[in-house]
């Protein structure tokens, strides 16, 4: 089967983590001159290690690059870049728009609008070429970056990002990420274990194979060296409010507290102390475990990474990395939770024909210092996630499931007219979130604030290696 | 109300009243003023909205001209729905989120009026895996659309054709409608040194020229707010 | 808080614009009937907000509805905003008020736009327009002005024409003055609170909110094409409710996050959940109108526990405003709750 994908003439970002490599930077690019940037990206593949970095490919043969380096085009860059009209046509609606008039599809709106968003992503027309430099040292990414801006007639460097992965794979908000991508049909996943959900055709990461709705191909981009081995990727600057969201497990586990019968049912005999172990909470009380345990069920996963489907009074440290679990039956994991909410798995949802259509690759790295919640500061500096959401389909994949999953709550009518409440644009007056309890009933948490805001991003297509090299001959 | 004054002041004031001015109107002033002012027709379906309420219920109004334009050609659009019926309903039954749907031959237009919840493009989308074949029958009947078929293998394209085919939907509040052109044309100002609200009766003549056919308002909703699902769960019917 | 000095600047802006001086009388809304009834809440009333009246037990209600011209002259025909402001009345002497009308969206959104409003839209000469100018319109396929009423010499209409092409806000509310017609009684339009207001849960949820008053007995205005008449409304109620109560549903909608909460100029979609909180029964038009028609004085901002106002800068205005005037016309003061006042 894994005859069926090429990868070396996929970019290695698609279906790899890059995780021993935790620096990244991104460097956002405009063309600065049509052909010298051509040039530029036909270097990129020459296979020469002097000049322009090279683009890492999905098959690293028997030698791990020291550096990874991989780059996505936007609408406006392929535009630029001279691809001929003809072809830019057949890439779909949402990418020739751009992120920023999908804003109300994506809940980018209020605090998150694109109107508010911080250079460059003010000015989207700009934005040509994303390039991603993974290293594991910082000082590598100086000199990869250096590389790729050399050539000044090439491209301009309008702005970047950087991140850099925390240890076991932790994000700003304490919990354990990077735990789970979709296996592909036809990719060898040797060090996978089982997740509990179907493999994901390959049509859902790839341009030019089937995908998960029956009979539906996503249109290929022609011609066909262009198109195929592609897909497409929402790179989102998502800030996060730590110490707001920290406030508001207070807030919660104080609500808690003036339900007796909700805290007896949510911290059994054992849980609490259970908790405080874990998670190291000196001097653990109810509250303290009560703040986890809220923060276990607006996600899915306790903060080590358990999930509640599979332990919901406590968490377990054999279970960190789970991920073979479904939702069906009496799933303790709350509907709402963003795990649930954002891959309803083979769960039981409204769209029954979405079930597992809408399936993302995930790429996130957190950018800013770790929040401590020991010594806060007047002022946080700020911080969140350089997340990446890639599908064959932006439309059906990932503004699918913002628009109706995580901000409508479509799926559930039990979730119907809330937001997620962990990423979505929460007003403290009108959120709320049903805590189930054992019992069977739930408790309805209100005022949660916005915890996390966009601060911008782009849709951009990641091309083969062929296709670099296509855009590279290409001649106006 | 009734107008005293001269003869002349009567017979201005009972001018445009007459079946003689409007058709005169439309033959003459309608295009002059269409080529003088173009208006550019306006986009259809429900409007872009991040609000809850906003995403439950929308209204789909689509008209899609047959090709055959006779009874022959309304027939066979009749007996394409008929035989698909179970397809129809199955498909409905599996989206989940549509609260009616159903298809009404006008003139000589094949329409499917729907409400539905959620995302116009993830509910066609949907529907294009579930009852595909249906839709190719249909389309194969209308104007234009084996440009888009097999849909299953147009996907974008055919949700963008089924959009143009969705009919605008003139904004309850009459002075919305001004604001729909200002943001069509890019105008996002709040305040307009330049406008001029007596030209709202041509606004409305010419817009109604580029989009012929349109929804006037976006529809009366007993229960707003509210899913399909959420109605059949709270119903217990099941969902 | 809006200054006491603002509050009667606003209605010196008013009484500055009015065709007649009123002394004694409300400047605006001059010309109004006192209606006795009951209000029911409705069942679902009381999950959605705790005010007294919301709680299922009947209380009475004190309604004034009124043509929205100011001045002595009654001209019940003429295309005019009307008014119904409602007391109910609650325990230990308390009360809420709702004060709605035909209008459902006001033309401007704070103090600031209201003077510059009353500046531009000032009380002028009105005459018909001449054949050729109407031609002329008629070629541009324009709205012609509307001929003047009999015995009408002054009107504001051409002035607030020339505020809402230079601000799109009030675009809304000026067309719909425009069209807005004279209802064939008092209780057959529909009235709106315009304003959004917070309401209080049991649970102790607050949601904002929009109130509109709903006719049993329909919506309907009287026929433009005729003459119309000058004093029809008091007589046609008083027969009415002679006969049979006339009924109004309490309908209010609840607002979502992006929805204007602080801005009467802009209106709710109708894809909002509305509830439908009561019926009100107006039994019979108060026998002491110069009571229960003039010295009653109401104020949108007199709400029950379990209402609250937003922060709307036009309802916060009308708290003062009401009062001067309340005071400049000797009207009857009335109990607020004690963290309501003024």
């Amino acid at each position: 089967m894994s005859a069926m994908v090429k990868l070396a003439d996929l970019q290695g970002n698609i279906l790899r983590g890059y995780t021993k490599k935790p620096h990244v930077r991104y460097l956002i690019l405009e063309v600065a001159n049509p052909a010298a940037a051509r040039r530029w990206l036909a270097a990129s593949t020459s296979g020469r290690s002097d000049g322009v970095p090279q683009i890492t490919s999905g098959d690293w043969g028997a030698s791990k690059p020291d550096t990874c380096f991989n780059i996505g085009l936007t609408y406006e860059g392929l535009r630029t870049l001279g691809t001929p009209s003809a072809s830019l046509e057949m890439f779909p609606n949402e990418f020739i728009e751009g992120m920023t008039a999908r804003a109300l599809k994506l809940g980018d709106v209020g605090p998150s609008a694109p109107e508010t968003w911080p250079a460059p992503f003010n000015e989207p027309k700009r934005i040509h070429l994303i390039a991603t430099i993974y290293a594991e040292q910082p000082e590598q990414l100086n000199d990869v970056q250096k590389r790729a801006l050399a050539d000044t007639s090439a491209v301009t460097l309008v702005g970047t990002r950087e991140g850099y992965s925390f240890p076991d794979d932790r994000v700003h908000f304490g919990y354990r990420d990077n735990i789970m991508q979709p296996r592909f049909e036809g990719v060898h996943d040797a060090d996978r274990y089982a997740d509990g959900q179907p493999k994901a055709p390959l049509g859902t990461v790839l341009l030019g194979y089937r995908t998960n709705l029956e009979g539906l191909r996503w249109r290929v981009p022609e011609p066909e060296e262009l198109g195929h081995n592609g897909t497409f990727n929402a790179f989102r600057v998502l800030k996060q409010d730590v110490a707001g969201f920290e406030a508001y497990l207070d807030q919660a586990a104080d609500e808690l507290l003036k339900q007796p019968q909700a805290v007896g049912e949510l911290l059994p005999p054992g849980a609490e102390a259970k908790i405080g172990k874990v998670f190291s909470i000196e001097g653990v009380t109810p509250r303290s475990a009560l703040r986890e345990v809220v923060a276990a069920n607006l996600c899915g996963r306790w903060r080590d990474g358990t999930p509640l489907a599979l332990s919901a009074d406590v968490p377990d440290p054999e279970l960190v990395k789970a991920a073979n679990f479904d939702y069906v039956g009496e799933s303790r994991c709350p509907f709402g939770a963003h795990i649930r909410r954002s891959n309803p798995r083979g769960g039981k949802i409204v769209q029954r024909v979405a079930n597992n259509s809408r399936r993302l690759v995930r790429r996130g790295v957190p950018y800013g210092p770790a929040y401590d919640r020991t010594q806060p500061r007047q002022l946080e500096p700020e911080r969140g996630l350089l997340g990446n959401f890639i599908g064959a389909n932006l439309g059906a994949q990932f503004e699918a499931m913002s628009c109706d999953w995580l901000n409508l709550g479509l799926q559930d009518p039990r979730l119907t007219g809330s937001n997620d409440a962990l990423t979505g644009a929460n007003g403290t007056d009108s959120s709320w979130f049903d805590l189930p309890l054992k019992s069977g009933s739930t408790i309805r948490l209100r005022g949660l604030p916005r915890f996390v805001s966009t601060q911008g991003g782009a849709y951009a297509f990641l091309p083969s290696l062929r296709a670099i090299r296509y855009l590279g001959s290409l001649t106006t | 109300m009734p107008s005293e004054g001269g003869l002349l002041d009567r017979f201005v004031d009972w001018l445009p009243t007459t079946l003689f001015f409007k058709r005169a109107a439309s033959w003459i002033l309608v295009p002059y003023w269409a080529h003088k002012t173009p208006v550019k027709p306006l986009p259809g379906g429900p409007h872009p909205s991040f609000e809850h309420g906003d995403n439950v219920q929308c209204m789909m109004n689509l008209i899609m001209p047959l090709k055959v334009k006779s009874p022959i050609g309304r027939a066979e659009a009749a007996l394409a729905i008929a035989q698909n019926k179970d397809a129809i309903y199955a498909g409905l039954n599996n989206v989940g989120t549509v609260h009616f749907a159903r298809f009404v031959i006008v003139g000589d237009n094949i329409c499917m009026f729907s409400v539905y919840d959620g995302d116009f493009t993830n509910y066609i989308r949907d529907f294009i895996a579930t009852i595909g074949s249906v839709f190719n029958a249909v389309v194969a009947l209308v104007e234009d659309g084996e440009d888009v078929t097999p849909c299953e293998k147009n996907v974008d394209a055919f949700i963008q054709w089924i959009h143009e085919r969705d009919l605008y939907q003139v904004p309850d509040t009459a002075t919305d409608f001004l604001r729909d052109q200002e943001a069509l044309n890019g105008d996002t100002a709040m305040s307009g040194n330049h406008d001029d609200l007596t030209l709202l009766p041509r606004k409305l003549v010419l817009q109604l020229r580029a989009n012929p056919n349109v929804s006037l308002g976006n529809g009366y909703r007993a229960y707003p707010g509210f899913s399909a699902a959420q109605v059949r769960e709270r119903l217990e019917l099941g969902w | 808080m809006v200054d006491a000095s603002v509050s009667q600047r606003l209605v010196q802006a008013i009484i500055d614009n009015l065709p007649k001086p009123v002394p004694g009388q409300r400047p605006v809304h001059t010309l109004g009937i006192g209606v006795e009834g009951k209000f029911v809440a409705s069942d679902v009333a009381r999950t959605y907000c705790i005010a007294e009246h919301f709680n299922g037990t009947p209380v009475d209600a004190s309604v004034r509805f009124s043509n929205g011209l100011g001045g002595p002259d009654r001209h019940d025909g003429w295309s005019d905003v009307r008014g119904m402001a409602t007391r109910f009345h609650l325990s230990n002497g308390l009360a809420s008020d709702l004060i709605g009308t035909t209008l459902g969206e006001f033309f401007v959104r704070n103090v600031d736009d209201f003077f510059e409003f009353s500046k531009i839209a000032k009380l002028a000469p009105y005459k018909k327009e001449c054949w050729l100018q109407k031609i002329r319109d008629l070629l541009q396929l324009k709205f012609p002005p509307r001929n003047p009423y009999p015995g009408e010499t002054e009107s504001v209409d051409a002035g607030a024409l020339r505020y809402a092409d230079l601000h799109r806000f009030a675009q809304l509310g000026v067309f719909q003055v425009g069209l807005i017609g004279a209802p064939v009684s008092y209780v057959r339009a529909a009235y709106h609170a315009a304003h959004t207001f917070w309401v209080t849960a049991p649970d102790g949820v607050r949601r904002p909110v929009r109130f509109s008053w709903q006719p049993v007995a329909g919506v309907c205005n009287t026929d433009p094409k005729k003459a119309p008449r000058d004093d029809y409304l008091r007589e046609e109620l008083r027969e009415r409710l002679q006969r049979w109560p006339a009924r109004f549903m309490l309908m209010m909608m609840i607002g979502e996050a992006g929805d204007a909460l602080d801005d009467c100029t802009k209106p709710w979609p109708g894809t909002r959940t509305r509830i439908a909180m009561g019926t009100l029964t107006l039994t019979k038009v108060a026998d002491n109108q110069e009571e229960a028609g003039e010295r009653i004085s109401f104020n949108p901002n007199r709400l029950a526990p379990g209402i609250d106002p937003s922060e709307d800068p036009i309802l916060k205005a009308r708290l003062g405003a009401y009062e001067v005037s309340r005071e400049m016309r000797g009207g009857c003061p009335f109990k607020w709750r004690p963290d309501n006042a003024k």
